[in-house]
């Protein structure tokens, strides 16, 4: 070949690695500049517009950029990337099952090497969150949002109309729930596509059928799920999930997502009457679903009633701990920035969340429906957090899947039930 | 005329070309220098990985997803034990694995008899294009746009769901179509049929065109009927795109994942009855089993090494015809 061909393959070769290298070398975040951080968390639409608020606030104030990343399937995301060796700076976690596996593999730093100390913390956070976050004696989370997820969600103006009020015990819900179905009405509607729906009624029905000190223990795998109560829990579960009282019928309730569920309810054509989701639903049906929605005529929630009344109403309830990869003035800026009263009243005026912060004014609150909210968060004689966010592992999302399968078949839950625990005995 | 210059004496280069060719070095440099990129992006991307995950398995593994706690084929025994994964203690039995293996017979056989239906029966009608056009587009959607497309489509709410509002045009009851364990499947085969016949169609309709038309006009005169044609000229020809195109199939669906977990949610399916062995994989290595995720990779490539080995062999032995 001629002298002048060889160059030109030689050009083409090298040319080609160079451009293989370069497209897989940008598909890397790019490096971010001092003065910036990366938050990662799950929210998307109404709920993540809530949060770019404070942070914008934040960069008002400091000076330092945030990136927010939405990663609704959050573990994998984080996990990839803590095995890549380039996690965000900050990442707020619903799940402090997931928080503590972290904390245990030394992922996050515990917040005293970051300058906060227990005082800090004490001061803003009740008992009860601050144990959240904390493993092994060692705090690593601080508490961001708070949510209830006792709360049953109804149509005022419907009610009015069928003459009914909100429910105090499960017999006056049940109450409800016939005598709308006798007026031709879909008294339900869930989206148990998205089990954690399912697991968030468990939960409820659990707190108030065997007691909190069994709730504590079962999630915790002190206590074993072929237990009784376990069982009688999903079959007082089913007076209400089942096919008569469902929009769709059970197979319809598995066929529909969270959000969509909402939906049912509260667009214009509704579908069905109740729904029974956190308080999240409220900001998120406003926001999102149907903004002619108005709290109190159109939209409003009463808290999950009494099953046994000597367990009175406990309320179960979630919340988002903001964890750190990294250690730097910004991380701690930012981190003392979420726990700071301006934060939580700049994040509840948006209506989308409940402050856990001690320091946060109630006449922030924008709407009735986060004032009910906050009123039972802040009000709660028990709390308990959401129990499949407590579990480690893979068993949260077997546990929804658990629950959906009772549902369609509510002669198999014995033995679901002890298949499930053999799981669960490997993993605690 | 006087003698003739004796005949001009080309210089033949040496050169031997055939199975045990070695051209000239400057050749061989040539086809290695061409093949070199390709080869170092295999290399890093494909061969590492791969021997990396088949090691990956025999580990307990941690999140770093590092080779720590040898425990030899306790992950693959793990795998086997799971309900979820594999349960054969009933018929039909039930599990991801068998979920795939349903998933190889319905969505290859659908696609192929689709593809392979349009591509004859385009060829004679003279808006040929525009109805192959038409069949493509989906392949340009990624299977993500595919997934939610099909989840509006399913929707159990009749004013959001095509299908149902069909159903409840003609007086019947909605079927939630995503949320019966029993249809599930069927239902995300169907989205996904929807977006691969393209490729079906398109392959075997080059090879169709491919066929010498004096064959089938010989075929014609003497007499054969179209379905004669079809079933025994056509197929027989068409016989290696076909399973190329099964191999490209089959490949596909041992590796479908993401269309399922946008159409059912973190769990697969009403409980887990849309898991596929790929999904197992997602699960077991984002909660804290990497060992026994990677072996379900190592199941998937094992599933996939006959159908390759076959498929090498065909190349090999038949010639394609021209």
């Amino acid at each position: 070949m001629k002298r002048r061909s060889w160059l030109v393959l030689l050009a083409v070769v090298v040319g080609a690695i160079a451009a293989t290298f370069a497209a897989t070398a940008s598909s890397k975040p790019a490096a971010r500049s001092a003065g910036s951080i990366e938050v990662l968390s799950l929210w998307g639409g109404s709920e993540k517009a809530a949060f770019l608020k404070v942070t914008d606030a934040f960069t008002q104030k400091t000076g330092t950029k945030v990136e927010y990343t939405t990663a609704r399937d959050f573990v994998p995301v984080i996990r990839t990337r803590l095995a890549a060796g380039n996690p965000p700076e900050v990442a707020i976690i619903p799940r402090p099952g997931v928080l503590s596996d972290l904390a245990k593999q030394g992922a996050v730093k515990d917040l005293g090497s970051l300058g906060i100390s227990s005082s800090y913390m004490k001061a803003r956070y009740g008992p009860a969150w601050i144990k959240l976050g904390t493993v092994n004696g060692k705090l690593y989370g601080v508490a961001a949002k708070a949510n209830s997820k006792s709360v049953v969600w109804y149509r005022p103006d419907q009610f009015k109309k069928y003459k009914l009020t909100p429910a105090k015990t499960w017999a006056q819900l049940i109450a409800i729930t016939k005598k709308l179905k006798a007026k031709g009405q879909t008294p339900w509607a869930s989206g148990a596509k998205d089990s954690w729906t399912l697991t968030d009624w468990f939960e409820n029905v659990y707190a108030r059928t065997a007691g909190p000190a069994k709730y504590t223990a079962l999630f915790s795998g002190k206590l074993k799920f072929t237990d009784p109560s376990v069982k009688k829990a999903i079959q007082q579960m089913l007076q209400i999930l089942n096919n008569k009282y469902l929009f769709g019928g059970v197979q319809g309730a598995l066929g529909t997502a969270f959000v969509d569920g909402i939906g049912l309810v509260f667009k214009p054509n509704a579908k069905a009457q109740l729904y029974m989701e956190g308080g999240f639903v409220g900001g998120i049906a406003l926001d999102q679903v149907n903004t002619n929605l108005k709290a109190g005529k159109t939209i409003n929630s009463f808290p999950f009633p009494t099953i046994n009344p000597k367990y009175d109403s406990p309320m179960v309830g979630g919340g988002d701990l903001a964890a750190a990869f990294k250690d730097n003035a910004d991380v701690r800026a930012f981190l003392k920035y979420i726990s700071s009263a301006e934060a939580g009243r700049i994040w509840v005026s948006t209506g989308a969340i409940v402050s856990p912060n001690k320091q946060v004014k109630k006449s922030a609150y924008p709407n009735l429906l986060v004032q009910h909210e906050a009123a039972q968060v802040a009000g709660a004689k028990v709390f308990l957090f959401d129990g499949s966010d407590l579990l480690p592992g893979s068993l949260a999302d077997d546990w929804g899947a658990v629950l959906q399968n009772a549902l369609q078949k509510p002669g198999s839950i014995s033995s679901l039930l002890s298949d499930f625990q053999k799981k669960a005995a490997k993993e605690f | 005329m006087s003698a003739q210059a004796p005949p001009l004496q080309v210089p033949q280069p040496k050169r031997r070309f055939g199975r045990s060719g070695e051209g000239t070095f400057r050749e061989r440099l040539n086809g290695i220098a061409f093949a070199l990129p390709a080869l170092v992006v295999l290399g890093l991307f494909v061969i590492y990985p791969a021997y990396y995950t088949v090691r990956l398995a025999f580990y307990k593994s941690d999140y770093l997803f590092s080779f720590t706690d040898y425990i030899g084929l306790q992950n693959f025994k793990d795998l086997f034990q799971d309900k979820d994964f594999f349960d054969a203690s009933h018929f039909p039995p039930d599990g991801a694995f068998f979920n795939n293996l349903r998933w190889v017979v319905v969505y290859i056989s659908l696609t192929l008899i689709l593809g392979l239906t349009i591509a004859v029966l385009t060829v004679r009608v003279r808006y040929e294009s525009i109805v192959k056009s038409l069949i493509f587009v989906p392949m340009a959607i990624s299977a993500t746009a595919v997934g939610v497309i099909w989840l509006l489509v399913y929707s159990p709410n009749p004013d959001i769901g095509t299908v149902n509002a069909v159903i409840n045009a003609f007086g019947g009851n909605p079927v939630s179509w995503l949320g019966k364990p029993s249809t599930v499947n069927y239902a995300i085969i169907i989205a996904y049929v929807w977006a691969s016949t393209g490729f079906a169609m398109v392959v075997l309709s080059a090879a169709l065109k491919g066929i010498p038309t004096e064959i089938i006009e010989a075929a014609r005169v003497d007499g054969a009927g179209e379905w004669n044609i079809f079933r025994r000229i056509m197929l027989p020809m068409l016989s290696l795109p076909i399973s190329v195109v099964t191999v490209w199939l089959f490949i596909n669906v041992i590796k479908v994942f993401d269309i399922i977990y946008v159409m059912t949610g973190t769990t697969g399916g009403p409980g887990t009855s849309s898991r596929v062995i790929a999904f197992s994989m997602y699960i077991e290595t984002f909660s804290g089993h990497p060992g026994r995720g990677a072996a379900a990779a190592v199941v998937m490539l094992l599933l996939m090494i006959p159908v390759m080995i076959l498929n090498i062999r065909r190349f090999k032995s038949e010639r394609v015809i021209t």
